[in-house]
């Protein structure tokens, strides 16, 4: 069988998740092996931008037109489209204030009379274009990546997780940090595969993966107020990573 | 069965003697709460703890293990490691002694799990009185007792340590300490009894679970299921902690560039939307509602129906471990219009 072509691209985004991909130092020679990298700008100068693509792995979310043109000839050249890490997969950091006038944010940054500059309100891949997997994270996971492209190489579909981070948490014995010091703790609501990375080092879950499926913010939400948060610190916290609508 | 006491002041003693039976494991502090752990010293055991963020559990039914190896062509190969190293854990409470006696009841009974078994078999279970707090209901869940299930059982009598000898290894044990134990006499007898009456009074929380499944039964459509319902966060919290949830989820993790690997499971719980989801898309329980309430009728009625008794052992660890607060003492009371939940 020959290889699946490969292409990976990153929109709007800190480049964090392609990293990942070349951190994964003692696997990395079995993946180029398994894979036919065509298309890799941040790790190759020499790259085919117009061939056909059995998988094409995309980071950063689309906040421009640009993002959006390039995201859609992306896709009419791959069979499969992954969407890599949280801003691909929900927005993530760039899409936390979507909801806000977009002119007068540009006003605030670059000042009144600024040039004409190609800005929209991001975007989710998914949002522009069909997406066949996610896989979250911010970054992604080693481990998880190299179980996604184990499985595609099979023709499987990777296992989603289901579960929140609060059951690795607790699987790991931590202490809660909600329940026991009444911080603002967003693992109940985020989707888990981290290991609880976070609360295992005594820190808050900050939400970075995005929301696990039939998250129940209204009822946290509830919590944190009963604890005595603002709502508008509690609302800032559960937009940080996926946006209005997808949390609250 | 064999009733003895030692010397409170012995005990440093029992328990360096004791450890050429296994690796010893025990309560130890974790800021503020309590885990059980291999002892690197005994003066860090806390055998006066509340209890464990995770119960004995862990150790007979990991969180995640590997089950076997596969390869195709090759077929698979048990994966072992571990599973016949002695451990014994110091300090079980009752109730998770009487935890364990159920999981038994699942894993070693109609269905035969080696691995669980293997483990029970290696690892003593060293068990000891507690006095119960605000949250233990143990005692309405006749769990407050376990006359089977350990090695050996310590009560706290004053200035001794009754003993009961659950097996030959726990007799073995005795044994190995020379003449640590003594015989009891009727002074020691008076004082486990009043031991008895006094642990009796410490109870703060009580709940009626006679003809419960049938409450239950009745109760199947109670608009409090919808409330739990909007409440619950499905975070699993609950059944991680849980002494008696055994569910467990079985994955592969396939090897890069093949089709071998490894087949592992791990906890899983009724309170994931994906518990009940099958291959054609179906979802039993899709509703949170449906799970919530899953929980309390597997618990408290279903297993009634399988087993002669609830799973609950009334530990308490799932209602301070519920970030929304939900409480089985509460849910029971509220179905069974218990007036006065509040001030009980
Ligand atoms: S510390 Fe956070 S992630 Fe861990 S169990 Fe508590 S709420 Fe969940
Ligand atoms: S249901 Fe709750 S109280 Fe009952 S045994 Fe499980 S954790 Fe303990
Ligand atoms: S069905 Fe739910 S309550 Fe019953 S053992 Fe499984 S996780 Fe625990
Ligand atoms: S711990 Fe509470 S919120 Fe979490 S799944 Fe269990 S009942 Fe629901």
């Amino acid at each position: 069988m020959s290889k699946p072509t490969v292409g990976i691209f990153g929109l709007t985004g800190c480049a964090g998740d392609q990293l990942v991909i070349l951190n994964c130092e003692d696997r990395l020679m079995d993946i180029v092996a398994l894979l036919d990298v065509r298309d890799f700008l941040m790790a190759s100068s020499e790259n085919d931008t117009a061939c056909q693509l059995d998988i094409a792995l995309v980071e950063g979310a689309v906040t421009t037109r640009r993002d959006a043109a390039r995201l859609l000839a992306i896709r009419q050249r791959s069979k499969a489209l992954v969407a890599l890490g949280t801003c691909a997969v929900w927005g993530g950091v760039a899409a936390l204030d979507r909801g806000q006038d977009r002119a007068r944010l540009l006003d605030e940054v670059y000042g009144e009379g600024h040039p004409d500059y190609d800005s929209i309100p991001a975007q989710a891949l998914h949002e522009v274009v069909p997406v066949d997997l996610n896989i979250t994270g911010c970054p992604i996971e080693k481990e998880e990546f190299v179980a996604a492209i184990a499985a595609l190489l099979n023709g499987d579909v990777p296992l989603a997780v289901e579960y929140a981070v609060c059951t690795e948490c607790r699987m790991r014995e931590n202490n809660c940090l909600l329940t026991e010091r009444g911080e603002l703790c967003c693992g109940p609501l985020t989707v888990a595969g981290c290991g609880a990375r976070c609360p295992e080092l005594r820190i808050a879950c900050v939400g970075c993966r995005g929301p696990v499926d039939d998250a129940n913010s209204a009822s946290l939400v509830k919590v944190f107020e009963a604890r005595g948060f603002a709502p508008q610190d509690i609302a800032a916290r559960l937009r940080t990573f996926a946006p209005q609508g997808v949390t609250s | 069965m064999k009733i003895l006491k030692l010397p409170k002041e012995k005990l440093d003693l029992f328990a360096s003697v004791v450890q050429q039976f296994g690796e010893l494991h025990a309560p130890v502090e974790q800021d503020g709460r309590y885990v059980f752990k291999r002892l690197t010293r005994w003066s860090d055991a806390r055998l006066e703890y509340d209890r464990t963020i995770l119960p004995p559990k862990k150790y007979f039914l990991p969180p995640k293990e590997t089950l076997f190896r596969y390869r195709p062509g090759e077929g698979f190969v048990p994966h072992t490691d571990g599973l016949d190293q002695r451990i014994i854990l110091f300090g079980v409470h009752a109730c998770d002694v009487y935890a364990i006696n159920i999981l038994d009841r699942v894993f070693a009974g109609k269905y035969q799990d080696p691995y669980f078994q293997a483990r029970r078999k290696n690892i003593a279970i060293i068990g000891i009185d507690c006095t119960p707090d605000k949250q233990c209901f143990c005692r309405s869940m006749r769990a407050d007792f376990v006359d089977h299930g350990f090695d050996l059982f310590f009560y706290d009598t004053g200035n001794y340590y009754q003993a009961l000898v659950g097996t030959a290894l726990g007799d073995d044990m005795v044994l190995a300490t020379g003449n640590l134990f003594e015989p009891v006499d009727a002074a020691d007898i008076e004082a486990y009894k009043q031991r008895s009456i006094d642990k009796r009074r410490a109870f703060q929380l009580d709940v009626e679970i006679r003809d419960l499944p049938e409450i239950f039964e009745m109760e199947y459509q109670s608009e409090m299921w919808e409330e739990l319902g909007a409440r619950c966060l499905s975070c699993g919290s609950c059944s991680m902690v849980c002494p008696t949830c055994y569910c467990y989820d079985v994955n592969d993790d396939v090897e890069l560039g093949s089709r071998a690997g490894k087949r592992t499971r791990s906890w899983d719980s009724c309170l994931f939307a994906s518990h009940a989801l099958v291959g054609s898309g179906e979802n039993f329980r899709g509703t949170r509602e449906a799970r919530i309430k899953f929980r309390f009728y597997h618990k408290q009625r279903g297993f009634v129906a399988e087993y002669g008794r609830p799973s609950c052992v009334g530990c308490g660890r799932c209602t301070s471990a519920c970030p929304v607060h939900i409480d089985v003492v509460e849910v029971i009371d509220r179905l069974r219009r218990v007036q006065d939940v509040a001030s009980r």
